[in-house]
Parts: C-alpha cells; structure tokens; sequence
C-alpha cells in the first residue's frame, strides 16, 4: 500500500489534473505546502523530474495528464 | 435463459481518435477497417445490451476511494464526457445505460459471492468512448459498464477477470429473460507503456502471445498471467487485458478471429481488434 505522503504526491497532481492544468514542473510554494509532501516529493515536483516522481509513488496516468508538456507524443 | 450472441475485444487510446493522422496510413486503414467490420457483425447480433469490461483512468476513482471492480448502473453516461471530448476531438455524448439490467447483476453478485461495487454516474473519456465512437455510432444499444481497476495497483488477478466474465456469462444464463440477446465488449490493451520511464514503448512480441492465445482457444492461459509479468512484457497499460480476459471467461473455450492488430507507435499502444466466437 501506498504510504501516506505518496498519497498527497497522487492528491495534489490528482487535483491539479482536475483543474486541466498541464505544467512542466510544480514549483509554487503555497501550491506544495498544501499536501503533507516529503523534502524528496517536493524536489521532485519543483524540478519535473519524471522518473523521480514514478519512483516516489507518483501514479503514471496521473504524470502523464499532468506534465502532458513534457510528452513528445 | 438469455444469450450472449456477440463478443469483441479492442484497444483503446485517445490518439486514434484525437490524432488519427499521426499514425502511418496504412496501420490507420487496417486498425479501422478491423473495427468496422466488428461494428457490422455487432449490429448484425442485434443485441439488447452490450456489457463493456473497461477501466477507469482516475477519472471517476481516486486512491481516497478504489474499487476493485465497480458496475455502472445509471441511466446514461457521458461517453465521452465534455472534457473528455476536448482531448479526444469527438463530440459529447450520452449513450444510455441498461440500468436495471445493471442493478440485477449487482444484486446476483451479492448473492453469489461476487461483491461488486456500484456507481450511479460515471464519465467516461477514451477507455468506452474511442471504442464505442467507432462500434455504436448511434448509440443504439443501452450499455452495462463494468469497471475494473486496471491503472492503481494493487490489482485484482487476472485471474479474478476471469471468475468475473464467468459469473456474467452465469447471470445471463441463468437470470435473463429466455429471449435477451447480450454482446460483450473488453477494452484495453494490448501492450503500452504510458507515463512511465519507456513511455511509448509497445511490445508486439507480448500482443502476439495474447492473441494466439485467444485465436487457439486457450484465453484462460491468460488468466495465469501475473501483475509483475504483465508490467514488464505488456507495460502498465497492458494491465489492461483483464477486461479482455473477462470476456475470455465469460466465452470459455472459444476462439477468437483477430480482425486487426497494428503496433502503432504514434497511439502509443499494439492495437487490436478480436471478434469472438460465441
């Protein structure tokens, strides 16, 4: 099962999903301190790390929709 | 007693109805031509319900709240919804929903042991809509939706897809009317990788495997794949073939034509389009 913090990494792209945003990376402050993240979570969000992010927990579907940009296809 | 007089198996992506012209032409033609004649043989059944084994993509469910294997029971679905439609570049729609037919295998699944969860509103973007947009353009026929969870593992077994189909085979047989006419849809697959390290992989060495499988007779050899096998020969979109091997369980033994199967880099998955024997 997922731990919890792996649970807000897939909340707060879930949420930003929902509101059709596409972004390269996640890096507003005020946007991050509102999910319980861990220092690793948060790095990995400011800095578009995709793989990093899949490596945490991050659920594929939802890196996908979500960093859609950095996609070529 | 009813019968099951039709039953189709088919990929689904949002590029083969978003983006169809970045596919290579000729894999476009054969892919759609495979659909087409499925839409023909599906209308010639004449069926009164069409249950469509499909997954959600964390449209519907989230990790507050996932069910392993959920039923749809309104009265119409968004198919697709209005922002699927936005990505999808197909129009927005509602197909109706087989509601009480729907309702009835809930409550037989309770009392056979099968425990279902149920939703009275679902949407649904490429997962029903791509399929459904080439085999009901009139949505003609009422559906059953029956969702299993397919992108947030833990997964059920495949396995447990199987037991799924057999118990909807069962309920039909058992529990609708004598003269009832069910088709059956599974969608998903075959292999992809989608938003994970090797996004856009495809596997045909892995869809070759599926589909020789189901063209001998031998789909319940499927049901013994396990979650770690799927993931690395067919992808984490290839987790998707268990609502292909529900429909395997629900057709026990039977053979399947493949009508097309295109590896189409561009739509990001090994394409296939599988007409049963019933």
């Amino acid at each position: 099962m997922a731990p919890m913090s792996e649970y807000q990494l897939n909340k707060l792209l879930f949420d930003t999903a929902g509101r059709h945003q596409m972004v390269e990376s996640i890096s507003d402050e005020q946007e991050l301190a509102a999910y319980d993240l861990s220092p690793a979570e948060r790095e990995a969000l400011r800095e578009g790390d995709l793989t990093r992010l899949y490596e945490l927990g991050a659920n594929p579907y939802l890196i996908r929709r979500v960093f859609r940009p950095r996609f070529k296809i | 007693m009813g019968a099951i007089v039709a039953g189709c198996l088919t990929s689904h992506a949002p590029n083969i109805t978003a983006k169809p012209v970045i596919a290579d032409p000729r894999q476009r033609e054969r892919f759609v031509a495979g659909l087409e004649t499925m839409r023909r043989r599906l209308a010639a059944a004449r069926p009164d319900v069409l249950v469509v084994f499909a997954n959600d993509h964390l449209q519907n469910f989230f990790y507050d709240n996932m069910p392993a294997v959920c039923v749809g029971v309104a009265a119409s679905y968004w198919a697709p919804s209005k922002g699927g439609a936005a990505f999808l570049k197909v129009p927005a729609r509602q197909i109706p929903g087989a509601r009480d037919w729907a309702k009835a295998l809930v409550q037989a699944g309770l009392e056979r042991g099968f425990d279902l969860a149920y939703a009275h509103e679902l949407e649904f973007w490429d997962d029903v809509s791509v399929p459904l947009h080439f085999l009901l353009p009139d949505a003609s026929v009422p559906i059953v939706p029956i969702l299993t969870n397919c992108v947030a593992p833990p997964l059920p077994r495949p396995r447990r897809s199987y037991e799924l189909g057999a118990f909807v085979e069962a309920f039909v047989d058992d529990a609708r009317p004598g003269a009832e006419r069910v088709a059956l849809l599974g969608t998903g697959g075959i292999s992809h990788w989608i938003g994970v390290p090797g996004h856009g992989r495809i596997n045909p060495e892995f869809d070759q495997r599926v589909l020789d499988a189901i063209r001998e007779g031998r789909g319940e050899s499927l049901a013994f794949l396990t979650h770690d096998e799927i993931e690395t020969q067919g992808g984490n979109g290839g987790q998707e073939v268990r609502n292909w091997i529900a429909v395997l369980g629900a057709l026990h033994g039977k053979k399947g034509e493949v009508l097309a199967y295109e590896p189409v880099p561009d739509w990001l998955t090994g394409c296939g389009a599988v007409w049963m024997d019933v």
